[in-house]
């Protein structure tokens, strides 16, 4: 939110007195505005010469509060919500399609954890060229570790629908990003372009892809300051935050670290957990194609369900 | 508190909640001068700052190959690839090769000069014969290049620490900037300074995790492919024993691809692992006193997992 002094032009009433006796009080921004105890700058105000025109000043930025936050909805309308704009979109796979009972869904946040080697990217891979194919919508690849591969999503177009079609594989978009700054500026980019895009006829952004969130997070999580807590929270947030408001469907990858006993658990930690809507835990069967996934953790669907598919050559 | 997501030191953080400055549009409506004033830092402070709020990313449209792999057990010929990828990278387009400049980080101590001189005059007798043979014609094929050329086009850089290997990472990019023709980045082994004496495992997590990424990154906007040679250990998991990587999951996280070297009997195989495009296969090779050659063994084939 804006400092005090922008606010000046637009509302008289902020003057710069108004100002000054905002910032004996610490008050900056309409955020420490938020944080202030009322009625202890109004008895401050009180003392004042000028106390009329403050208290008029503490009013008109309440006003100005009241009309920043999101508005209240109620339940049918969240429900109408979800059955027009959330679309479940499919995998690709109809064991995983099963199991999610239809797939991923718009406005959730999925997260694949799996050790290494044991499919993640090559999901994803299908999932973007399945979303690009059968629901006709872009997807946006943000790769952290060179591992996007059009040779690869070439295999996956021509084996779901027989041949590639030039659009079809200009809707894959790939960005590297190897750092988490460079993720937000591009995640903002993306809210501004698409929210400005309103509805296109043509190829709707679906879905967002990570791969992997967890290498960005990883080198800054930790240490000797919060920050790096903050950031993956505030990543976390934001990555759901654009699922709801864009009505995509958001799918990142995690990776394992060692836990107790010798067992491996998901990396990222315990605040970590939290925030996605739906998290899967993916397992190769070793020297096999066979892939197992199973649901750690699911809005709307038991923990603990797993189902098999294989990742074709 | 947006600000928080900008790339900047806690100390101008830090000063910029206090002074008010919590969200980047409050930024992006502020001069330099308003800046500094509310800060108390100097305008040219202040006008970095507001360029690094208000600077978009632009995609990078590098294409090309940008593979990173590890490898196996001592023994195996590790550092014996590491030479033979240094001087293959140097075989010039019309012989079929790259024709760039290579970087090899020696953290280890066991590049030999010697060794790499009889792989470099190995690989020109090669290109001789083969272009002779491709030509057919009787006069002898100049391939243009010399042992010596070959050496030269080494770039050759010893670690003794971690600090200096990170310094190194962090030096990568602007080193590259200015050789352009580099094509590849051998590192003979990424893990050698972090098993041994590494007290803070969570901070060896990071600061790997990190190297990676910046790894990565030079790879994808040179073009280049980035090499890392790393040792194998064994887990003992229910009683079985597992070969894993040195320094083990996270870092076997941060790698696009994967090759393990290991012996099968007595012959020297390679096994993809891991890979976005390939699938998984073996093939058998073997190190003799010319480099690394194919296996002369019964098993021509590559063997299809």
């Amino acid at each position: 939110m804006a400092p005090l002094k922008s606010l000046e032009a637009q509302y008289g009433i902020l003057d710069s007195n108004f100002q000054s006796f905002c910032a004996s009080n610490g008050i900056f921004t309409v955020e420490d505005f938020l944080l202030h105890d009322l009625s202890v700058l109004a008895a401050f105000a009180e003392q004042e010469p000028t106390s009329e025109r403050l208290k008029e000043g503490i009013t008109q930025v309440l006003s100005i509060i009241d009309r920043q936050h999101q508005p209240w909805l109620n339940g049918l309308q969240l429900l109408e919500d979800a059955q027009q704009n959330k679309h479940v979109l499919s995998t690709g796979f109809k064991g995983i399609d099963k199991l999610l009972e239809g797939g991923l869904r718009e406005g959730q946040l999925t997260e694949l954890v799996g050790p290494s080697s044991s499919g993640k990217t090559q999901l994803c891979l299908r999932v973007a060229a399945n979303v690009a194919i059968q629901h006709k919508g872009r997807v946006i690849f943000l790769d952290t570790g060179n591992s996007f591969s059009p040779r690869r999503i070439e295999h996956f177009v021509r084996q779901i629908s027989g041949s590639v079609f030039n659009e079809v594989m200009s809707n894959i978009l790939c960005h590297s990003t190897f750092d988490i700054f460079s993720m937000f500026d591009v995640l903002h980019q993306l809210e501004n372009s698409l929210k400005s895009q309103g509805h296109k006829g043509d190829c709707k952004a679906r879905t967002l892809i990570v791969d992997s969130i967890s290498s960005l997070i990883t080198p800054i999580l930790g240490g000797s300051g919060p920050q790096g807590h903050a950031l993956m929270t505030s990543a976390g947030f934001l990555l759901k935050k654009l699922a709801h408001e864009l009505n995509i469907a958001v799918l990142v990858t995690n990776h394992m670290v060692a836990g107790e006993g010798g067992n491996l658990k998901p990396a990222l930690g315990e605040s970590w957990k939290s925030i996605p809507h739906v998290r899967l835990l993916l397992s190769r069967d070793q020297g096999n194609k066979t892939c197992s996934i199973s649901i750690l953790k699911h809005p709307s669907l038991a923990s603990g369900e797993v189902a098999r598919f294989v990742i074709d050559d | 508190m947006e600000v928080c997501r900008l790339p900047l030191s806690a100390t101008q953080r830090g000063k910029l909640i206090s002074a008010g400055y919590t969200s980047l549009s409050s930024l992006s409506s502020a001069s330099a001068s308003d800046l500094a004033r509310d800060l108390k830092i100097s305008d040219g402070e202040a006008l970095e700052i507001l360029n690094v709020a208000s600077r978009s990313s632009r995609s990078d449209n590098a294409e090309g190959s940008h593979a990173i792999i590890n490898g196996g057990v001592p023994g195996i010929g590790k550092t014996q690839l590491g030479i033979q990828l240094a001087v293959n990278v140097q075989i010039p387009p019309h012989c079929g090769g790259l024709g760039g400049r290579a970087i090899y980080i020696d953290t280890e101590g066991s590049f030999m000069v010697e060794r790499a001189l009889q792989v470099a005059e190995a690989c020109i007798e090669d290109m001789s014969e083969y272009s002779r043979f491709l030509r057919k014609d009787l006069q002898t094929f100049q391939v243009g290049l010399q042992s010596k050329d070959i050496l030269e086009n080494i770039y050759y850089f010893r670690v003794c620490s971690y600090t200096e290997q990170i310094a190194l990472v962090n030096y990568l990019d602007k080193f590259i900037t200015e050789h352009r023709d580099v094509k590849i980045v051998i590192i003979d082994s990424i893990t050698f300074h972090f098993r041994q004496d590494f007290d803070d495992l969570a901070l060896r997590t990071r600061v790997l995790s990190g190297m990676a990424l910046k790894l990565m990154k030079v790879a994808k906007n040179f073009s280049l492919a980035v090499v890392l040679l790393n040792q194998v250990t064994t887990k003992h998991t229910e009683g079985s024993f597992q070969l894993g990587l040195a320094l083990g999951d996270s870092w076997s996280h941060s790698c696009t691809n994967r090759v393990i070297l290991y012996w099968n009997g007595n012959e020297r195989c390679a096994y993809i692992d891991k890979s976005p495009s390939l699938r998984s296969a073996s093939a058998p090779y073997s190190v003799t006193s010319r480099g690394i050659r194919n296996s002369t063994s019964n098993y021509k084939r590559v063997k299809m997992m």
